[in-house]
């Protein structure tokens, strides 16, 4: 597992096979990421475990009670005290730092698999570089839905070379991969597959120079117990056929939550500001929808 | 808020867990020792999915999770992957095992004979409802009728009389390996095609129900043979280690098997026989039929999944393959709301656009 | 809830291995795993044991090192076919080893060579390295290198095909993987 860590950190989005382990946890239930994890954890570690950005759902509690219990280390629901975070399908709003670890926990890591379902036929196109299909895939999206259609999941481009799946965080994760200060390791037990986004690596999702990649639009939501703005949030259907807002983020919401009722909490800078400005200018274009 | 929501979900946790056991009833040693006395042959399906010959830990699995197979498989294999590997065995001849019961559909009889040995394939398939009043009598003990001969410990197989007379290919050439060199599933991960074997790995842990699914399409027309049963045996196999210190082998135990050849004429545009194997821990006859059935199946020319190796590989892994059904459980609100953002904005843009017959107007 | 106590060897292991990740995530930064002063040749064996095993294939040049290695149970290969590689001393007369050593190929760039390679970082020749997990770039002193081996290894990297590489002297350990791009100022 080490070994192989090291040569995906060395191969930017390359997939690297592994010989993924049976562990006492369901498979495709995040065993890849909790390999990974306890392959790095350390004495001094402290860890932050996540299910579609939420510290208290039952999976990650789960986990988080497993890593603990073998490892005996430390556990938070601060991004900023975790020295290490696995994830499933988000990254927190807070930007992570040089020197934290985020593990995302990835069900199918070949980005190929929706134009090739043979696998080593993915891998050629892979060797070639070759990513014409794909091209042609979202192509096909515009021209019958006048927009992508991929929602989380979205195809990224690493270090120029290598098409990645960066696990199925949505759309409004993906940029913070792109030239972060962070180290980010994917793991599949299932799929047996690792690949790795090393800290201040050029991460771009596939677009066209006149229809540009769009995050989901976080316009007019405010969370109802924070009342946060443009971070991404749980969309919480009412009976009364209306909705309401939550911060997907359960750790930085606590956070904020905390803030207000008068407890000193540090809450770092998050990639969006509080205008649903992405942090590194530019990267994110404006909307160019055919209509 | 979501400080105290994390302790709330996780004594939920604990009180499902309690809920499951409490169900279910308490469980203690004597009834572990039933059912392994008793279902031997649902041990040895587990001990083979599994891939560790360990009958009182699978009857334990069983029972602790209320025999749910999937279950009881992910827990040996978890506990499999813990335990370090202490030696190789040496690699044995089929022909070496002590074989209990041999048959071939392909001949009347073969050299050596046929030995139907312990099997229900002749019984009437008759519920024995007798057995549940507990007024009658247990039905008087019928003590096994010696044998005037005793039955031979092995058997040719019944390929070295087709390799004599030329219906076969001979068999590859392999020079004498390392155990150490064979790759191993459980160590490296398999890429396609794969190495003989891993792919005979692959298919001795597979899951039974899957093997048989696949296996079932071929032999009902989605095949391209009618499969014959070469040879099916039922043997106990001694496991030869070295002593460490001498270097003389020694038989360290004995473990059930199961092995199955299926053969088929024009396999490959040759006028030969073509020939399929798969083997597996534990006595199971459904299992290995399939398997060799699509061992000699996978390489096929068109695209029916259960021609591709990779596909029936891959979807018969049985740990993978209910953990990755059951994981549809987890919440998935983050992907469906990406999901829903991307659904509404082609709704909008659709809204928008003039169909195209207006347009042509 | 019981936990499960790490040995001490263990623990050794995982601040290597934290140490060589946080190499190759920050290529061109310095990182301390072992104590100041630590030979160069126990720093090396630190490296392997979280490198090699049963499972994997070394070489080494330096007949002390290799003795060391051999105990961990991995195969003894040539430089043209082993896994991870070991040159506590780098001379011009290694530089054909390291020329043959396995780059991967276009499918499986991961079955290339690791290089673990003693140096001094200080005086000598000034690298500015640049690439991934490097902001901008990086200005390194490196000695006791030949100057042939940086030479070697640009025409050796065919990204993704091509070795990656750990520098390591008595205290401290630097990672260039392969996405590294090394200039000599």
């Amino acid at each position: 597992m080490r070994r192989r860590l090291l040569k995906a950190v060395a191969l930017p989005g390359y997939q690297v096979p592994y010989a993924s382990r049976e562990l006492p946890i369901a498979r495709g239930w995040g065993t890849g990421g909790l390999q990974v994890t306890l392959s790095l954890v350390g004495p001094c570690d402290c860890i932050k475990v996540i299910d579609q950005g939420a510290d208290d759902s039952v999976n990650a509690a789960n986990l988080r009670r497993f890593i603990a219990r073998m490892t005996g280390v430390e556990t938070t629901t601060d991004a900023l005290q975790a020295t290490l975070i696995q994830s499933r399908h988000r990254i927190p709003e807070e930007r992570l730092r040089e020197g934290q670890i985020l593990v995302l926990q990835v069900p199918s890591p070949e980005p190929l698999l929706p134009v090739q379902p043979d696998l080593a036929k993915a891998r050629e196109m892979h060797a070639d570089a070759d990513y014409a299909l794909m091209w042609l895939s979202l192509y096909e999206q515009l021209v019958q839905y006048g927009t992508f259609t991929t929602g989380a999941e979205y195809p990224v481009l690493v270090h120029g070379r290598y098409l990645m799946s960066p696990s199925p965080i949505p759309r409004w994760d993906t940029p913070m991969l792109h030239q972060a200060a962070h180290v980010t390791l994917l793991a599949a037990g299932r799929e047996k597959r690792l690949y790795a986004v090393p800290p201040y690596t050029d991460v771009y999702p596939l677009e066209f120079e006149d229809v540009h990649f769009r995050v989901e639009s976080q316009q007019g939501r405010v969370c109802y117990q924070t009342g946060a703005r443009h971070k991404l949030m749980n969309e919480l259907p009412q009976p009364d056929g209306q909705v309401r807002y939550q911060l997907s983020d359960s750790g930085y919401a606590t956070k904020l939550w905390q803030h207000q009722q008068g407890d000193t909490v540090t809450i770092g800078a998050t990639y969006y500001d509080d205008a649903g400005n992405f942090y590194h200018r530019g990267y994110l274009k404006p909307d160019t929808d055919p209509a | 808020m979501a400080y105290v929501a994390t302790r709330g979900g996780e004594q939920a946790m604990r009180h499902a867990e309690q809920f499951f056991r409490t169900l279910n009833g308490p469980v203690d040693t004597a009834c572990i020792r039933l059912i392994q006395r008793h279902m031997p042959y649902l041990i040895d399906r587990i001990m083979g999915e599994a891939s560790l010959y360990a009958p009182e830990l699978a009857a334990l699995a069983l029972v602790q999770t209320g025999g749910d197979l999937y279950e009881a498989v992910l827990l040996l294999r978890a506990y499999r992957s813990t335990q370090p590997r202490l030696a190789y065995a040496i690699p044995i001849e089929s022909e070496q095992t002590l074989t209990v019961r041999r048959i071939s559909a392909a001949f009347q009889d073969v050299p050596g004979g046929q030995m139907l040995g312990p099997t229900l394939d002749y019984s009437h398939r008759l519920l024995q409802t007798e057995l549940l009043d507990p007024t009658q009598a247990p039905p008087p003990r019928v003590p096994m009728p010696e044998a005037d001969t005793a039955a031979p410990r092995h058997y040719q197989p019944v390929t070295t009389w087709q390799r004599l007379n030329g219906l076969l290919d001979a068999a590859p050439e392999h020079p004498p390996c390392d155990p150490v060199d064979i790759p191993d599933v459980t160590r490296q991960p398999v890429t396609f095609p794969a190495p003989r074997a891993q792919r005979l790995q692959l298919l001795a842990r597979a899951d039974t129900g899957g093997l048989l699914t696949l296996g079932y399409a071929g032999m009902n027309g989605y095949g391209i043979t009618h499969p014959t049963v070469n040879e099916l045996c039922l043997a106990y196999a001694d496991v030869y280690l070295r002593n460490p210190l001498t270097g003389t082998p020694f038989s360290a135990g004995r473990v059930r098997i199961s092995q199955a050849e299926i053969v088929t004429p024009f396999r490959g545009g040759e006028a030969q026989l073509g020939l399929g194997f798969a083997a597996t821990m534990g006595w199971n006859e459904v299992k290995v039929i399939a398997a060799a059935m699509l061992d000699l199946e996978m390489d096929g020319p068109d695209p029916h999944p259960a021609h591709q190796e990779a596909f029936v590989l891959t979807h018969t892994e049985a740990v993978e393959a209910s953990g990755f059904c059951i994981h549809y459980k987890l919440p998935h609100y983050v992907t469906f709301q990406s999901n829903l953002d991307s659904l509404r904005r082609a709704q909008t843009q659709a809204s928008h656009r003039v169909p195209a017959t207006e347009q042509n107007e | 809830m019981q936990s499960v106590p790490i040995d001490a060897r263990e623990r050794r292991f995982q601040a290597v291995f934290s140490a060589m990740l946080a190499a190759f995530s920050y290529p061109g930064r310095l990182q301390a795993p072992w104590p100041a002063a630590t030979p160069c040749i126990d720093a090396c064996t630190a490296i392997a044991d979280v490198l090699i095993d049963l499972e994997t294939s070394f070489y080494t040049p330096d007949a002390e090192l290799h003795q060391r290695l051999i105990r961990t149970g991995a195969r003894v290969k040539p430089p043209e076919q082993a896994d991870y590689q070991f040159y506590p001393l780098l001379s011009e007369a290694n530089l054909p080893a390291l020329q043959a050593a396995p780059v991967g190929s276009y499918l499986y760039p991961d079955h290339a060579a690791t290089l673990v390679i003693g140096c001094l970082f200080a005086a000598g020749l000034t690298l500015r390295l640049q690439g991934p997990g490097i902001q901008s770039t990086i200005e390194q002193p490196i000695d006791q290198l030949p100057a042939a081996f940086w030479t070697l290894r640009t025409q050796v990297i065919q990204y993704p095909r091509g070795w990656d590489v750990f520098l390591l002297d008595g205290s401290r350990l630097l990672g260039l993987p392969r996405t590294t791009h090394a200039e000599i100022l």
